[in-house]
């Protein structure tokens, strides 16, 4: 009977790894010998003691969680695709009457609208009403807010992508980081027009790294590379862009 | 649901990011279960789900249906926590790497005569932090294949192909893993 091994009995347990005679062999063995099955017994105890062990569980935020960021970052993968997000959704509308170079057109149409806004309600009324201004100064920040989320949340899937990718994936990358780059600007213009000086210093920080992604090519060096990776991760960017994202979602609730 | 989630990777396949939120609403919370097992933090569990829900959606065209959905899923996730480990530079411990727990000798008879008695049973929740300690104990690939084997229930096949192995090394990584978990008994007894 000593012929079957502790390994053996291992596989037994999973009728794994064993063919249909020697899983024979050991149901007579076991059947035969008290001291085998003493053995089996105790695999058995022990395994399953193991299963006693529950199963280790997120927090109740867990899915959400994933989800925001990864739909940021398929979005950023492919900035055609519909997201899915309420605000999203909501300005897909506008986004369906753009042309492909959504973000950057979108953006010179918001920065057209917030000009025309902010200086029509100061300038030209004759006797502005100020709730009217109010009202449409607060519209405005909420529009600007929407979109520069978007363009967190797409700017947010890049620098994911440039962090974990393999380098064909950080090159693959440098059309879209250009088209952020266009809309970076435009954005942060139109966050100093509206009076927002902290959103615009970010946008301004993130413009030479974004830059350095649009600029990425085959033929950049695997050290240069690996420099851009360090510096996103010394320099927290990405959990800046991520918590610039979260504050203006928050904004974004309380106004609403 | 076998139906709904046909249904779903076919329309995922074509871009529909609802669809695929569903899958990753269905399975999200299985695959942390899954890398924490194998990376022992939960910040390294839930980049590593979201690394693998992520390149799943890349290469959703790759699926081809011969195994699961679930099947297919679980095994880019493993790959994303040992891909976790190594960038935490905490995946140094390979197959390589013996422990007295490796001597390949039967372990199982010189207790074998003991039987589980009501105070053992008592002791469930003592039981459990020793299968912590005995799990952190196994090299990152033992507890790997353990965690394939024992808690997803896949095949030495899969185990193997998953982690790059031959059947064999697979099957000597849950020898080794079962060793080790002898420790987390023997303390009680």
């Amino acid at each position: 009977m000593n012929t079957i091994s502790d390994n053996d009995l291992i596989l037994y347990f999973y009728r794994d790894g064993l063919d249909a005679a020697r899983i024979g062999e050991i149901d007579d063995a076991l059947f035969a010998s008290p001291d085998l099955r003493a053995r089996y017994t105790r695999l058995q105890q022990m395994l399953h003691a193991v299963d006693a062990d529950p199963a280790p569980e997120p927090d109740a935020q867990f899915n959400e969680r994933v989800w925001q960021r990864l739909d940021a970052r398929i979005a950023a993968l492919d900035p055609a695709a519909p997201a899915t997000g309420w605000r999203v959704r909501l300005f897909d509308t506008l986004h369906s009457l753009l042309v492909p170079r959504a973000a950057f057109a979108a953006a010179c149409m918001l920065l057209l609208a917030i000009g025309v806004g902010f200086y029509a309600g100061r300038s030209t009324a004759p006797q502005p009403d100020e709730i009217a201004q109010t009202r449409a100064n607060a519209m405005a920040t909420r529009v600007l807010d929407a979109y520069v989320a978007e363009h967190l949340r797409a700017t947010e899937g890049l620098l994911l992508t440039a962090v974990n990718s393999d380098d064909a994936g950080l090159v693959g990358n440098r059309d879209l980081a250009a088209s952020l780059v266009d809309s970076n600007r435009l954005y942060a213009q139109a966050a100093t027009r509206s009076g927002n000086a902290r959103l615009a210093d970010f946008l301004r920080q993130l413009e030479p790294v974004l830059l350095e992604l649009a600029n990425q090519s085959p033929d950049t060096s695997v050290q240069s590379i690996d420099g851009l990776r360090d510096y996103l991760k010394k320099t927290d960017l990405l959990f800046q862009v991520r918590a610039t994202q979260a504050r203006i979602d928050a904004t974004g609730k309380h106004s609403t | 649901m076998a139906t709904d989630e046909v249904r779903w990777v076919a329309e995922a396949r074509r871009g529909d990011r609802n669809a695929f939120r569903r899958l990753v609403e269905a399975y999200s919370r299985a695959l942390f279960a899954l890398c924490l097992r194998i990376t022992r933090d939960s910040t390294m569990a839930e980049d590593a789900v979201q690394e693998a829900l992520f390149n799943a959606y890349r290469h959703l065209g790759d699926f081809d249906g011969r195994s699961s959905f679930k099947t297919w899923l679980h095994r880019i996730a493993v790959n994303a926590a040992l891909e976790q480990l190594r960038r935490n530079g905490k995946h140094g411990v390979t197959f390589s790497d013996a422990s007295p727990d490796d001597d390949g000798e039967d372990f199982l008879a010189s207790r074998a005569d003991e039987a589980p008695t009501p105070d053992r049973h008592a002791l469930g929740g003592e039981i459990g932090r020793q299968i912590e300690d005995q799990l952190a104990r196994m090299s990152t690939l033992e507890r790997t294949a353990f965690v394939m084997r024992h808690h997803e229930g896949q095949s030495l096949e899969t185990i193997a192909e998953t982690l790059s192995l031959n059947i064999s090394a697979s099957k000597q990584a849950i020898f080794r893993a079962v060793r080790k978990l002898r420790g987390a008994l023997e303390p009680l007894r």
